[in-house]
């Protein structure tokens, strides 16, 4: 299913319970969701460099099974902006039922 | 080569030299969990590895993605040679006192030539002294916030292009193109500035990219 303008939100969401790597980001998110949203993972790692950019999220080195890898953990203003994000899709997912579901 | 090698060459193309060293590791290290996964999983080496490509997806379209958000090789080379006109005035101890009476003679001159009747040159020398101002004064303005040197920008392109049509008069348009031939170089390196302003923290700015 392509969610291309979701992937931030998703991500954040993933963040949101516990510092990850990309790896694990990218696995939560298809098991979370039943495999539905299934996408490329090589387009997971610009979506973090963006929020990054943004100062949503930040990233640290970590050791993981003896092997230093690349964490990344939401900001404070990452928190924020999902919280808006979360009321501004449930907003639009009611909408959109109310209209599908009359049909 | 092999095909995660093959993989990284695209998607890394025209990066520069740090944020693609940053890529190839993000993503081995993403392509050796995949593969682990996959291993522990029952799947033989072979097809565990054809797996973890996949799941990478078109190695173009990440290429594509990873420009918009990292730095290419010509904006890093831009970050470093482009700040060439700070160093030569820095560089070069009197330059900077020079420049600043330059600003001086250009607003003094508009003073003598109004008082002398002669307007149509006093309004030049005036408006060229005032822009020559906000170029040469920017080091000395308090400019350096993302908010406040986006004013000084719009005030920098503003005052360019009134002092162009000020000079030109009722022509501006006529000579518009003698504008965008001479200064086309300035204009695409500020299109790329913008692009760079996009792409790093704010806490990462070099000084060139608040002016």
């Amino acid at each position: 299913m392509n969610f291309k303008g979701t992937l931030p939100t998703l991500i954040l969401e993933a963040l949101a319970h516990e510092p990850s790597h990309g790896y694990r980001i990218a696995q939560r998110i298809k098991e979370r969701s039943r495999g539905v949203l299934d996408f490329k993972e090589g387009t997971l790692y610009p979506a973090l460099h963006k929020l990054e950019s943004e100062g949503l999220v930040e990233s640290y080195e970590g050791v993981e099974n003896g092997r230093t890898r690349r964490y990344y953990r939401i900001t404070k203003s990452g928190k924020g902006t999902l919280a808006k994000d979360r009321a501004e899709w449930r907003e639009l997912s009611q909408a959109v039922t109310m209209i599908l579901g009359e049909a | 080569m092999t095909a995660l090698e093959q993989w990284l060459q695209q998607a890394t193309r025209s990066l520069a030299k740090e944020p693609a060293a940053q890529v190839r590791c993000e993503i081995q290290e993403h392509y050796e969990s995949a593969r682990e996964t996959a291993r522990a999983d029952g799947v033989s080496e072979q097809d565990a590895e054809r797996k973890a490509i996949a799941a990478l997806g078109d190695a173009k379209a990440a290429n594509c993605e990873y420009r918009k958000v990292l730095l290419t090789r010509a904006e890093a080379r831009l970050l470093r040679e482009g700040n060439w006109e700070a160093r030569m005035v820095c560089h070069r101890p009197g330059f900077k006192p020079f420049l600043l009476l330059l600003v001086a003679a250009a607003l003094l001159g508009a003073a003598v030539f109004y008082r002398d009747g002669v307007g149509a040159t006093a309004q030049v020398l005036l408006v060229a002294g005032i822009v020559l101002g906000v170029l040469f004064g920017a080091p000395f303005l308090p400019i350096y916030t993302p908010s406040r040197s986006r004013v000084y920008r719009y005030v920098k392109w503003t005052m360019l292009l009134g002092m162009f049509a000020l000079i030109f008069g009722r022509d501006a348009w006529k000579w518009s193109w003698l504008l965008v031939s001479c200064l086309w170089p300035v204009f695409w390196v500020e299109w790329r500035r913008m692009s760079i302003r996009r792409k790093l923290r704010v806490a990462d700015w070099p000084k060139q990219l608040y002016l």
